[in-house]
């Protein structure tokens, strides 16, 4: 008896010291993550300093002139830097209205049928290879930009402003309506109005849209191009974090608005989105550090000019960005290992790095305040 | 009262009316389902091109020059039947082969400009003649082997055949707009003895190709010929296949051991959640950094090879996915009911046992979704392999090789063939060919992942 007892307890001991052994192991090879993150940091860092040691910040942040190869060789980074900006500010324009009503379709107005079919779909869409996305932007969006884009930027001005035109008509007859005290009076200015109105608005789109197809392309590989199919790319990313989001908001809040008559747009506009504006922002945030860190299709696809377009938002124009230098740079220089044209490659991707860290900080800060602030909220 | 005033004085308070609210509500879920609608036509514009003329390098209808450099390069093929072919495709080219001689004749008793004239048209004839049916009789053998070989495919042979029967010039009769005006070549030749050709060529085109639907998955198999112009994508599909494989191999150990002390052993400790926080930034990290790093790093600093080679491009792509699979497992293992863990400590089972023979088999089918997810991703980057696996043109590799050696891959050479490629437009049919199978194997193994996790949520649920 007492045998087994002291057995017992020397196993236990040396079960004991064998799970603190495996503890210990285990979070030797989980602290991996950190070690490659803190090291990826170290190398870009020891590979990108000599380049400012020798050719200074002045150059790199604010000329405009790229000539890496030339003699004396420059390395005015603005453009590129201002490109990669551009690409991305234009991916979000198309990406972040799409993604947020996508995510609250999903969340709040599909049926889970359906929802179960249109999520492979995202699933799809964030699983294909990007050089797939970049090749479909040079080799078949590209040239039917470029021979037909004009022509389509009008009947898609139409198609997108008309819905709108008709909506707001039809406010506008209701806001005449309301002002209006006298009965018949009233009657005849607000259908009055309403005609004007629509007509009105034909012509200012009827103007937007010819001014549309009387653009120019010169080039279809252009920011526009690059911004699209970025903004397509980054659209899972958004779509899936933001309803992340909206769904952890839970069903009471919801119930509560619904029960004081709202309607399920300004439910989900007035109730779920504040609720859930942490979650979304970091959705945003991730989505767009997928467009910033894009390689393959801005390489392809952007033209590859290191220019600022002229006006400065014309995206017709084609552009650089940093990932694109990094990718078509490195091929010559890494034959002139230590010259500043290859330390300028790792310089950028400092930048990169530093963006991505930042970003990624102000998201998972986002993602913790929105979990904090619902869990607050519901109990 | 009080609702009827704010209605009336302020603009906004036509929001306010019933009908209003409710026509709002109705267009924005208007707007709602048109944002998933554009999500699925994006994503159908994406693919359908991609897969229509991808397939165009697996099916297509192929002409006796295909037949010929399969059989001549590939040593496929039955040579009785492919000579007799031959033969026969032969007497059709003749006459067109004898007048282009009688006409050299002719062309020697021409003088002057008419006959620098009429040498030029030859030439150029001569030379849309040589791209359809290869080496004219009478030349030498030219070096390069797309040289040596006509048109293979139908499609292209008719493109070629549409060119020599309507032959292009510049019009610069208004000076402002110089513009490109299409004739019938017979103009030309007129009144000599290759005006026939043009009343030949049409009646017998189809004799002087013989085309054939061909059914051509060796594409999968076969080395390429002269820089793609002949032959499959062998090498770059057994590239991705190394490269992938090499990332998983790496991955997997470091990714399932540390999902399994997140969720097993970790508590809720800061340094647990600088850890969690160093994993979302590692997923965070753009691509082309990783391979910066893989050059930085594996080539320059620890030299685990001399030059690029698999194994430096595999290790960098693992670094890529290893977030990836450490997310999944994790939640995988926790998704592994409490229950099972609970039996087993009861038994007496130590953590570890528990660990090893209950929630790692119960968690598998999720931790192999996140395996299969990863591949997919790893298959398909891109800009780490830059630097650091991928070349443009290579000889499938050996196993023992890809230790030390380059390898051409599947995503690196898409790009190469569509931006840095000698004669773009000539292999379009390679390009989408490689690109259909890269998004093939991607989406098997993304759709094989969906429905896993489908099955095992039907599991969970009972």
């Amino acid at each position: 008896m007492k045998d087994s007892l002291i057995i017992s307890k020397r196993a236990n001991r040396l079960r004991r010291l064998a799970s603190l052994l495996a503890n210990g192991g285990l979070l030797t090879v989980t602290s991996l993550s950190m070690i490659i993150v803190i090291f990826i940091i170290l190398f870009i860092a020891r590979d990108a300093l000599p380049f400012f040691k020798l050719e200074g910040f002045k150059e790199f942040f604010t000329s405009t002139s790229w000539y890496p190869a030339g003699d004396p060789p420059q390395f005015g980074a603005m453009a590129i830097f201002y490109g990669s900006l551009m690409v991305t500010l234009g991916a979000s324009m198309v990406a972040v209205p799409l993604g947020i009503f996508a995510a609250v379709c999903l969340s709040d107005v599909l049926p889970f049928q359906v929802k179960q079919v249109v999520k492979p779909v995202i699933e799809i869409l964030a699983a294909l290879p990007s050089v797939a996305y970049g090749f479909f932007a040079l080799v078949i969006l590209a040239p039917i930009m470029q021979t037909r884009g004009p022509r389509l930027f009008g009947i898609a001005a139409w198609v997108a402003l008309v819905p709108a035109a008709l909506l707001a008509a039809y406010f506008l007859r209701g806001f005449v309506d309301s002002r209006i005290r006298n009965e018949k009076f009233r009657k005849a200015t607000r259908n009055i109005t309403f005609v004007m109105a629509i007509f009105g608005f034909f012509v200012i789109i009827s103007r937007i849209s010819s001014f549309f197809s009387g653009l120019t392309v010169v080039s279809g590989t252009n920011a526009l191009n690059v911004s699209l199919i970025l903004g397509i790319m980054a659209l899972p990313t958004i779509v899936s974090v933001s309803e992340d989001a909206l769904n952890s908001v839970g069903r009471e809040l919801r119930e509560n608005s619904y029960a004081l008559g709202a309607t399920r747009a300004e439910t989900v506009f007035k109730v779920v989105i504040p609720a859930a504006s942490s979650g979304i922002v970091a959705a945003v945030i991730l989505g767009v550090m997928r467009a910033i860190g894009e390689t393959m299709v801005v390489w392809m696809a952007s033209g590859n000019s290191s220019q600022i377009p002229q006006p400065f938002y014309n995206f017709l124009s084609p552009v650089r960005t940093l990932t694109a230098t990094i990718a078509g740079d490195m091929g010559e220089a890494a034959h002139v290992q230590g010259a500043p044209r290859y330390h300028v490659l790792f310089a950028m991707a400092l930048a990169l790095l530093l963006i991505s860290f930042v970003s990624n900080l102000i998201s998972e800060w986002a993602v913790k305040r929105s979990r904090k602030k619902l869990r607050g909220e519901s109990s | 009262m009080g609702r009827e005033t704010l209605q009336k004085k302020t603009a906004g308070g036509i929001l306010l009316k019933l009908q209003n609210r409710k026509l709002l509500d109705k267009s924005t879920t208007i707007i709602n389902y048109a944002s998933i609608f554009f999500m699925t036509v994006a994503l159908v514009i994406l693919l359908a091109p991609i897969v229509v003329r991808g397939l165009g390098a697996y099916i297509f209808r192929g002409t006796i020059e295909h037949r010929k450099v399969i059989f001549e390069q590939f040593q496929r093929g039955r040579p009785e039947i492919l000579q007799n072919e031959l033969d026969q495709v032969q007497m059709a080219r003749q006459p067109v082969f004898d007048m282009l001689k009688s006409f050299e004749t002719e062309l020697d008793e021409m003088e002057g400009r008419e006959s620098r004239e009429m040498n030029n048209q030859l030439k150029e004839l001569k030379g849309l003649l040589r791209e359809l049916y290869g080496v004219l009789p009478g030349e030498r053998d030219p070096i390069l082997l797309r040289k040596q070989y006509g048109k293979t495919r139908w499609k292209d042979a008719r493109e070629v055949f549409h060119q020599i029967m309507q032959a292009e010039k510049w019009d610069y009769s208004d000076p402002q707009h110089s513009r490109l005006v299409r004739f019938p070549r017979r103009d030309v030749f007129q009144g000599t003895s290759l005006e026939p050709l043009f009343d030949y060529l049409p009646l017998k085109f189809r004799e002087t190709m013989r085309p054939r639907l061909v059914f051509y998955l060796h594409f999968l198999l076969d080395e390429s010929k002269d820089a793609h112009f002949f032959g499959g994508i062998f090498p770059e599909i057994l590239g991705t296949v190394y490269l992938t494989l090499f990332a998983i191999l790496f991955a997997v150990p470091f990714g399932v051991i540390a999902a399994v002390y997140l969720a097993e052993f970790a508590g809720d400790t800061r340094f647990v959640s600088l850890l969690r926080s160093f994993i979302n930034t590692l997923a965070g990290v753009p691509s082309i950094v990783f391979g910066l790093f893989g050059l930085a790093f594996f080539i320059n600093t620890v030299k685990l090879s001399e030059t690029k080679s698999v194994l430096v491009g595999g290790a960098t792509l693992a670094l890529l996915v290893l977030p990836t699979i450490i997310r999944a497992s994790e939640e995988a293992i926790l998704a592994v009911p409490r229950e099972y863990k609970e039996a087993s400590l009861s038994m007496g089972a130590s953590q570890l046992r528990t660990i090893v023979s209950v929630i790692l088999p119960a968690a598998l089918p999720g931790i192999l979704t996140g395996i299969i997810i990863s591949m997919g991703r790893a298959a398909g980057e891109t800009a780490p392999i830059i630097f650091t696996a991928a070349v443009s043109v290579g000889k499938p590799l050996k196993l023992l090789e890809t230790f030390s050696q380059p390898t051409p891959a599947l995503p690196w050479n898409i790009y190469n063939l569509c931006t840095e490629h000698e004669a773009v437009d000539s292999i379009r049919h390679v390009q989408f060919g490689m690109v259909f199978t890269l998004i093939a194997v991607v989406l098997t193994l993304n759709i094989t992942a969906i429905f896993l996790r489908a099955r095992i949520l039907k599991k969970l649920r009972g």
